[in-house]
């Protein structure tokens, strides 16, 4: 079942329940108080009665003269006296072996087994009343009924009231509040209905709208309608959503990442292998190959096999990088600067380029080796880039807190689009230029590993021309 | 003479296959990026355009949307095993697609296809006192006609194309028999022994020892 069914049925069954207990109470009272009201007005007419009786025998006795009446005297007063009574009053005494002496007319009234095992159950002694409601013929009489002494003899007198009267304006009252309670019962699960509906609506675009999520809709966002209880609800799934398009976008980020990485290694590995191939299968299948021509195909199998395995390299160092926990110690700066200055020299020497390095007596928390191959590769890629008798300059200093080492040369730079792309694995600015040095287009994208392995970050910062500056910033946190 | 445009970045693979056309006699032209290459296709002076997919300045579907309407057939040469990118290229109105690293004589086989369909090779092949006639399936030796089966035939016309390139017995099954053959190059040894005995080219057809046969052209 629905939860607007539930809410809406049970809401409805309190409130009919409610209603009827408190009409059918209010009712019972009412009628109870005019029951207790005709009571009282039927025990004054029960005992003007009863004197009525009393007076007239009493008045008999003195006019005959009698010194005591006879119970047929006494039956003639009474039957007077209750012939005398109105069709609605009937009356009727009994003798005090309680056998209807007489009575008004309906005298069957007085011979039933309830009336009569009702004034069988009113003690001699008493002196109090006791009432009764009786049913007779479809009209309901109430009853008082007494013992009382008359001639010294005891009598049993019952005076009835016809009340139906009463219990008519009760079932009246029963059937118009029955009827009421029906009309205010469809009025008010109309609006119940329509109330709860109302209540409800949000859930439903909630719903729709978590659906939509759910089916991959990260963008959507619900707007903040209804209740308090929704618009927290709203809120709470709205930043459910956002983590959710944050996480999802961040995953497809990673997996368009691996799938650029896997398509450029892919085509990295086919290139040189296609001249490869292409030569080897040449030389083979062609009949006559020139002396000229098999030291040029030899000579690009061994090129192209030489950048295979620099790939091949640098990716493994790429891959060892990602699964190794690095083995940091306390290192000094300008001692790593001056080893990796040794062995880069060779390369200056070969491209006619010199390093100045000035470095503050600092030392931080890394992996020697790996810290030193970061130094090496960027120092690498500034020569690269650097013209025959060119300079570069290493910096290295405390700024802001931090450790920033900076190296710059005065090559050829590159445009601010290449600069973005450059941390990239297998960017490369000048694909020829850089695969006649053996590059792979992997160097920087190792040094981004390896920095960020030591919480450091790489920037850089380049003009067309004008050459490059690559920044190593290690948070200060590194620095002991 | 058959041009044929050669729009690949990489230095070394552009000259690989200039090479590997030279030993049919085709005439290569290398451009090294999508811009030039787009603008020396759109001459329409080729019989055929090898296109790479990743180039500088303009990648090879850009090129392709160019250069589709001039009507010269495309080959597309690409390193990337991605499903979705063959039929990209096909669907761009390319002829065939070769994935890297490929074989000479695949790429030579499969440009052959490409011409063959757009009737740029030559119908009738002449050697010696043999002449072939590829369209109608009639071969004659001075002016005989001689009675081959249809794979000898496709044997034939297959070394008549490729004189002087030693043909690996699995390349002439793949080629004439299709891969489902794969393996039984027994087959290739009695075909080419029929061929050889049927147009008397003992001494030109030659066994090359662990590779497979080649056919001597004649003006050596």
């Amino acid at each position: 079942m629905k939860l607007w069914q539930k809410i809406f049925l049970s809401s409805l069954c309190l409130i009919i329940v409610a209603i009827n207990i408190i009409s059918i109470v209010l009712l019972n009272n009412t009628h109870k108080l005019i029951i207790e009201r005709e009571q009282s007005h039927a025990i004054s007419e029960y005992e003007y009665f009863a004197a009525s009786f009393s007076n007239n025998a009493i008045y008999e006795r003195m006019r005959s003269e009698k010194i005591i009446l006879s119970t047929d005297d006494i039956k003639k007063i009474g039957t007077e006296l209750v012939n005398g009574r109105l069709k609605n009053q009937p009356a009727a005494i009994y003798d005090s072996k309680r056998q209807l002496l007489c009575s008004s007319n309906p005298p069957e009234f007085f011979q039933t087994n309830d009336v009569i095992r009702f004034v069988s159950g009113i003690s001699i002694n008493s002196d109090s009343y006791s009432t009764k409601v009786f049913n007779f013929s479809n009209v309901r009489y109430m009853v008082v009924c007494s013992a009382i002494t008359v001639e010294e003899q005891t009598f049993f007198i019952l005076t009835a009231s016809d009340v139906s009267e009463i219990y008519t304006l009760r079932d009246k009252q029963t059937n118009f509040v029955r009827q009421v309670g029906l009309i205010s019962a469809a009025i008010i699960s109309l609006i119940l209905l329509i109330t709860v509906i109302i209540l409800l609506r949000p859930l439903s675009r909630l719903n729709t709208y978590t659906k939509a999520i759910a089916d991959g809709n990260y963008k959507i966002r619900i707007r903040k309608r209804g209740s308090r209880e929704f618009r927290e609800l709203a809120d709470n799934m709205n930043i459910m959503a956002d983590s959710i398009q944050i996480n999802a976008a961040r995953l497809e980020k990673i997996a368009e990442d691996r799938q650029v990485f896997i398509a450029n290694l892919a085509h990295e590995m086919k290139t040189p292998l296609t001249s490869i191939l292409g030569f080897a299968d040449l030389m083979q299948i062609k009949k006559n190959v020139s002396d000229k021509e098999r030291s040029e195909y030899a000579g690009i199998i061994v090129e192209e096999t030489k950048r295979l395995r620099s790939l091949s390299g640098k990716l493994m160092e790429l891959i060892a990088l990602g699964g190794t926990e690095t083995e940091k110690a306390p290192v000094s700066l300008p001692a790593m600067i001056k080893e990796t200055e040794a062995s880069l020299t060779p390369i200056l020497t070969k491209n006619s380029v010199t390093l100045s390095c000035s470095c503050e007596d600092i030392t931080i928390s890394a992996d020697e080796e790996l810290f030193k191959s970061l130094l090496y590769n960027i120092i690498e890629n500034a020569v690269k880039a650097s013209a025959i008798g060119q300079q570069i300059e290493l910096r290295a200093g405390m700024s802001d807190g931090n450790v920033v080492i900076a190296v710059t040369d005065h090559g050829i730079g590159m445009t601010e689009e290449d600069a973005k792309k450059v941390f990239e694995p297998f960017y490369m600015v000048d694909k020829s230029r850089s695969r006649k040095a053996g590059g792979a287009g992997l160097g920087l994208a190792l040094c981004v590993k390896i920095a960020e392995l030591h919480h450091a970050v790489l920037t850089l910062k380049s003009k067309l021309g004008e050459g490059t500056t690559v920044y190593i910033i290690i948070s200060g946190e590194e620095c002991l | 003479m058959i041009n044929i445009l050669i729009i690949e970045d990489d230095v070394n693979i552009a000259k690989m296959i200039k090479a590997t056309l030279s030993i049919v006699n085709y005439n290569g032209h290398c451009c090294y990026d999508g811009k030039s290459g787009a603008a020396e296709a759109i001459k329409g002076t080729y019989d055929l355009i090898l296109l790479d997919i990743m180039l500088p300045e303009m990648n090879g579907f850009q090129v392709m949307e160019i250069i589709k309407n001039c009507g010269t057939p495309v080959i597309f040469l690409t390193a990337m095993q991605d499903v979705a990118d063959k039929v990209k290229g096909l669907r761009l109105g390319a002829e065939d697609y070769i994935v890297k690293p490929f074989e000479a004589l695949e790429l030579l086989a499969r440009i052959d296809v490409v011409l063959r369909r757009s009737n740029k090779t030559q119908n009738i092949i002449t050697y010696g006192s043999l002449s072939v006639d590829i369209s109608s399936h009639i071969i004659t030796d001075n002016g005989v006609p001689v009675q081959l089966t249809p794979k000898e035939f496709d044997v034939i016309v297959y070394f008549l194309q490729h004189q002087d390139i030693a043909v690996s017995r699995e390349r002439l099954l793949s080629n004439i028999w299709g891969y489902e053959f794969e393996g039984e190059s027994r087959t290739v040894d009695i075909h080419v022994q029929q061929v050889r005995r049927k147009l008397g080219l003992k001494d030109r057809l030659i066994t090359i020892p662990k590779l497979g046969y080649r056919l001597e052209s004649q003006d050596k």
